[in-house]
């Protein structure tokens, strides 16, 4: 098994790297060395480039860029963190060993679903839903507000859990497939006929056969998906319609700073933000794609 | 591709039936009951109650829903698709047909070319095994495929219309040399994936025997190249296009909206904000049967390829 | 170095080289720029488009437009958009020249009688449609147009609002009638129009696209796709329109006003990075965007030297509802009134992007008048009415609704929160809500509080004043109503001298102000840039047909 120095190396970096931006996500507060919300609306203050009280300089209304960078971080980590869990760990993996090992009508039944769901333009229906919805977020924050701990959070969550809602729904046809298409294979194996002769009980099979055998394949899937959703996230930020200011995100972060001009004048604004999600995608994909060598066998694997 | 197959086949077309009219009605329920309304973004700010009650009955949306959803059955039947309410000049097919046919040629030409860069990539990393080009070629076009679309846009549009001034940056069609920049936006991410998967099929194929034996009957290393390991890796990489080939139809919302160019991506993104439903119908409809029929394509090649795909399905 | 690597050296070296290479030869062969056709140009009449070196040398004017929302149809044009082009395309009785003045356009002149109550019109008499015929404009033509206007089965949505005034129109209009006794015939070139009440303003709102004159023939024969190339009497007729990517006009060498200089104008409906395609002299006509503001008007900046500012004639302004609370309490409303600084967020923000409003009307509406005043920014004022007020201490929480078509709340509004957050102590919350359904919210009175834009429909005050304010105006949402200012703009409206006319709107305007009900913010000002090869490019403050002015001298 000859691995390449190089791509062991550069696969470690991204490992590092994405342990410093979810460190940086969850304890933003104590990371970021300013308070992003503070505006300081004057010609000195606002569009500088980065200096020694502001380590990346400031945006337009003059808040410390650095700090709204990490607050980012933190909004890109709880985003890709939730996604997974619901989509991908729950409905994905779920609804891929249900398809896989039952096969019969489920089978049919969650594939034409998922077949539904993949057909209708993801983008233009997360945009659906997102529009749909906004209208009505300050009502639902206010009432989790007055009924829930979450108190001054409460925006924010209601903010998050509509993009969730919007991307949730897509995110687990791709892990689907690969699940199923693993545990279809899977339950023709030898062991798995054996254990079923024996008695086992269908929940027994799946979990300790089934399981572990479509669990490297899955994680490959949901590494090299890691990347699309958060993108995902940063687009429809990008476009206004995920989480907008004043909380920071990096879709938002890059589009106040887009443009050839305002690249050419103030650098920093697309900068700052821009590379530190490209070197999080990039990290994604260098990992995903270690894992493919690491688990596939033979370094050969299925589409 | 035996008896059964051809039945898996027919099983799976007549489910597409069903799927688009659930799909349909889905949608045009979804439309009619979310908060958006066609006739107060015609209106706008001189808003009329009077006024909005004529344009309703003009366009139909005082009957009840499903009333609603039987004319439009009968007069997609008859292939009309409507009219559009933001452009209320033209009908919906006069509107999104040339665009589709713009995204669809823009995304053919970048996944041709997608295809081609990533197979040279992939082949070149697989051969270079061992050395440090196989890692250092897709890092490479990983680290590209991580650039975000809207950041390297304004990057490109500045270097080489602003200061090396090689191109212009409005949408002067295909025969110009302003296509060259939405093209590498749109080819180039893609390229990773691509190599990545031909890098890894080409792997598997130089450990198969028959490779072995080609190269032991003494055949040049071209030959062995091209006819065996070429052939034999790039089938599985057909899913992988098959898959991609719908989306292409679908246009790019963020490339076109930079770099202005008049395609069904930002015109599904202005439908959805407006709302113009019938031109929403008809993409969602149009997305949809693409992508059922890609389905079924794949489906079918992965049941050839696999055989333990196809006794499982048989099975289940 | 062993004979494997240097091969796969030599591909990773000739890869590069081939990459490269490639760009540069498409680059180059392509050709840059704007010698191109685009590929399926439709339309008949088409000039040959100029080649040689770049945008100054022909005669085609280059624009950037937006996507027209209405058909091409005068009567059922309600958004800005389409005005713009139908503005050029067709004409009616008066026009507004480029310094909003109303001007002949089909009439030649004028009378009024009857108290104010009757206009008596001569027409030209070499106005002619574009093309299909070479019959003369003739009295007749106007009454079509106009009777096609209140016809109840062509639904359309300014009839109304504009030529409500001639007599006999809402009857038509609401079926009660066969067609509209206002307007009669005396003979091929005199028309009159008899009105309900006299109006000093009744020729401004002939000047609004629904009074426009259409073709007859072309109508009658071609009902549902005579607007794909309308016939009208205007300097510019439509030779291509591609949805969302171009319109293309080009030259009515029989306008009676005199023919246009230009070939053709091409509007550019696409977008995609329009100012850096006008640096790379890909348009003639662009827009600074508001970052780059500072830059060009300290001269900085290349482009410095084609910039124009040019007012717009409309006002930005936030409404809070008397309807709901804190805002019942018109001490709460001045409190927010006193709060807003919009003179540093206009300069230091937007580097002076606008102009901080003083009043409701902008300084280009005639009836503008300098004595209005609105609440001075006093932070310590503030405070105090805040505390005066029965909310005092208890302030409920308050959404400040803006319309966001899926974009961000601008640097504006989210500077404006901070500045009350921090001057008042209250929470505001910004709301982003899409158009269709912020107009429909905003129409129902749902709002606390929220951001608006209101933008001249004809130079006079009644367009602003009447149609917000009157407590019986159907745009009325909020549903303001003060007994004084009912008075005055009903007085006003009726009123034919002028100069008294005006004072009567400036008193109701100074209470509406000082009602605190709307906070007027700013007043629009268009960044404009042009190329200096481009002339006679006016700066008008409203929708008027100018492109007949606009020449190309090749530099």
């Amino acid at each position: 098994m000859l691995r390449s120095l190089l791509r062991k190396k550069l696969a470690m970096a991204g490992v590092i790297f994405l342990a410093v931006f979810y460190f940086c996500g969850i304890f933003a507060p104590l990371v970021a060395p300013a308070d992003p919300y503070e505006q300081t609306i004057s010609a000195e203050a606002r569009l500088q480039g980065p200096s020694s009280s502001h380590l990346l300089g400031t945006d337009r209304l003059g808040r410390d860029l650095a700090s709204r960078v990490v607050y980012a971080t933190r909004t890109t980590v709880v985003f890709t963190v939730v996604v997974l869990i619901s989509g991908s760990l729950f409905l994905g993996l779920g609804l891929g060993l249900l398809a896989g090992y039952r096969g019969g009508w489920v089978d049919t039944l969650i594939m034409r679903t998922g077949e539904v769901m993949g057909g209708l333009p993801t983008l233009l229906l997360m945009l659906a839903i997102t529009a749909a919805f906004r209208t009505r977020i300050n009502d639902i924050s206010f009432w989790l507000e007055d009924h829930t701990w979450l108190g001054d959070d409460a925006a924010t969550v209601t903010k998050f859990g509509i993009i969730v809602m919007a991307t949730v729904p897509f995110a687990w046809i791709g892990s689907t497939r690969i699940v199923r298409a693993q545990a279809l294979a899977i339950r023709e194996e030898a062991y798995v006929l054996a254990a079923e002769a024996t008695g086992a009980s269908q929940w027994r099979v799946i979990t300790r056969h089934i399981l572990p055998g479509v669990m490297p394949l899955f994680i490959v899937g949901v590494s090299s998906g890691m990347a699309g959703t958060a993108g995902a996230e940063v687009t429809l930020s990008f476009l206004g319609l995920g989480i907008d200011p004043p909380t920071a995100s990096f879709g938002s972060l890059i589009s106040d700073g887009a443009g050839p001009q305002t690249l050419e004048r103030y650098p920093h604004l697309l900068l700052a933000p821009a590379i530190p999600v490209a070197l999080f995608f990039f990290a994604w994909n260098l990992v995903g794609d270690a894992l493919v060598d690491l688990l596939s066998p033979r370094g050969q694997h299925s589409a | 591709m035996g008896p059964g197959l051809l039945g898996y086949t027919v099983r799976r077309l007549l489910w597409a039936v069903p799927v688009l009219f659930i799909i349909s009605v889905v949608v045009f329920y979804m439309l009619r009951l979310a908060p958006g309304d066609p006739v107060d973004a015609i209106l706008g700010q001189r808003f009329q109650e009077d006024q909005a009650a004529i344009l309703r009955k003009k366009y139909g949306y005082d009957q009840p829903v499903h009333i609603q959803y039987l004319k439009y059955i009968q007069n997609l039947a008859k292939g009309d698709l409507g009219v559009s309410t933001r452009h209320q000049q033209f009908t919906v097919s006069e509107v999104i047909i040339p665009k589709i046919w713009v995204s669809t040629r823009l995304g053919f030409i970048a996944i041709v070319i997608s295809f081609t860069l990533g197979t040279a990539a992939g082949v070149y990393a697989a051969l270079a095994r061992g050395t440090f080009l196989d890692p250092l070629t897709i890092s490479f076009w990983l680290a590209v495929d991580a650039i975000p679309v809207f950041v390297a846009a304004p990057a490109l549009m500045w270097l080489f219309a602003l200061k090396l001034d090689l191109v212009g940056l409005g949408w002067r069609g295909f025969a110009s040399a302003n296509i060259i920049l939405p093209i590498l936006v749109l080819s180039l991410p893609g390229t990773a994936g691509i190599a990545r998967f031909v890098r890894a099929s080409v792997l598997g194929v130089l450990q198969e025997d028959y490779v072995r034996t080609a190269r032991a009957k003494g055949l040049p290393e071209r030959t062995v190249v091209l006819t065996h390991i070429a052939r034999n890796a790039l089938l599985p990489l057909i899913t992988v296009i098959g898959l991609a080939l719908p989306g292409v139809a679908g246009g790019s919302l963020v490339v076109e909206q930079l770099f202005g160019i008049p395609g069904i991506g930002r015109e599904g993104f202005d439908a959805v904000l407006a709302p113009d439903f019938d031109v929403i119908l008809a993409l969602v409809l149009f997305g949809s049967f693409l992508f059922v029929m890609a389905n079924i394509a794949i489906d079918l090649l992965y049941a050839v390829i696999d055989p333990r795909v196809r006794v499982g399905a048989a099975r289940g | 170095m062993s004979n494997r690597m240097l091969t796969l050296m030599m591909g990773m070296v000739a890869f590069l080289i081939l990459a490269v290479g490639a760009v540069f030869v498409i680059a180059l062969a392509g050709g840059s720029d704007d010698d191109d056709t685009t590929p399926g140009a439709s339309g008949d009449d088409e000039r040959p488009r100029s080649s040689g070196d770049g945008i100054c040398s022909g005669n085609s004017l280059i624009v950037p437009g937006s996507d027209p929302a209405s058909v091409l149809d005068p009567i059922q044009v309600a958004d800005v958009a389409t005005s713009e082009y139908v503005v050029e395309i067709f004409g009616g009785l008066v026009t507004l020249d480029t310094d909003l003045k109303v001007q002949p356009d089909i009439a030649q002149e004028w009378e009024v009688s009857n108290g104010g109550k009757t206009y008596t019109f001569k027409l030209r008499d070499n106005v002619v449609f574009h093309t299909g015929n070479t019959r003369r404009v003739t009295a007749e033509d106007v009454k079509y147009s106009i009777e096609r206007a209140a016809d109840p089965a062509n639904a359309s949505p300014t009839a109304r609002a504009y030529l409500g005034n001639i007599a006999g129109l809402r009857d038509r209009y609401e079926n009660k009638a066969a067609s509209v006794s206002g307007v009669k015939v005396i003979d091929d070139r005199t028309i009159q129009i008899d009105l309900v009440e006299p109006s000093d303003y009744f020729l401004s709102e002939l000047t609004y696209p629904v009074a426009f004159v259409v073709d007859r023939q072309q109508i009658e024969s071609n009902p549902r796709n005579w607007t794909q190339k309308p016939n009208g009497t205007g300097p510019f007729r439509l030779a291509e329109f591609k949805p969302a990517e171009k319109i293309r006009l080009i030259r009515n060498d029989r306008y009676h006003l005199g023919a246009p200089k230009l070939d053709e104008v091409v509007f550019e409906l696409g977008g995609g990075s329009l100012l850096t395609r006008y640096e790379n002299d890909e348009i003639h006509i662009g827009y600074v965007p508001a970052s780059l503001l500072d830059s060009v008007k300290d001269g900085s900046n290349p482009i410095a030297k084609d910039y124009q500012a040019v007012p717009n004639m409309a006002v930005f302004y936030f409404t809070l509802n008397p309807q709901k609370a804190p805002f019942d309490d018109p001490k709460v409303r001045q409190a927010f009134a006193t709060a807003i600084d919009r003179k540093t967020v206009n300069s230091v923000l937007l580097y002076d992007a606008y102009r901080a409003a003083d009043g409701f009307l902008p300084p280009e509406m005639p009836g503008y008048s300098e004595s209005v005043k609105v609440y001075e920014y006093d932070v310590q004022k503030a405070k105090q009415l805040l505390a005066e007020s029965k909310y005092a201490g208890n302030l409920p929480r308050i959404v400040l609704s803006y319309s966001g078509s899926g974009a961000a709340p601008g640097e504006l509004l989210v500077a404006l929160q901070e500045g009350w957050q921090d001057a008042l102590g209250v929470t505001i919350e910004l709301q982003a809500i899409d158009s269709s359904a912020f107009l429909r919210e905003q129409r129902r009175g749902n709002f606390q509080m929220h951001s608006d834009g209101w933008s001249a429909d004809y130079p006079d005050p009644e367009d602003f004043l009447g149609k917000l304010f009157a407590s019986d105006s159907t745009l009325n949402y909020t549903r303001y109503s003060n007994a004084e200012v009912d008075r005055l703009l009903l007085a006003a409206r009726t009123e034919q001298d002028r100069t008294r006319r005006f004072q009567m709107y400036t008193q109701a305007e100074q209470l509406i102000l000082d009602d605190a009900v709307v906070i007027p913010t700013f007043w629009p000002v268009e960044h404009v840039l042009v190329k200096p090869c481009v002339q006679g490019y006016p700066a008008v403050s409203m929708t008027v047909p100018k492109y007949r002015f606009v020449e190309i001298k090749a530099e």
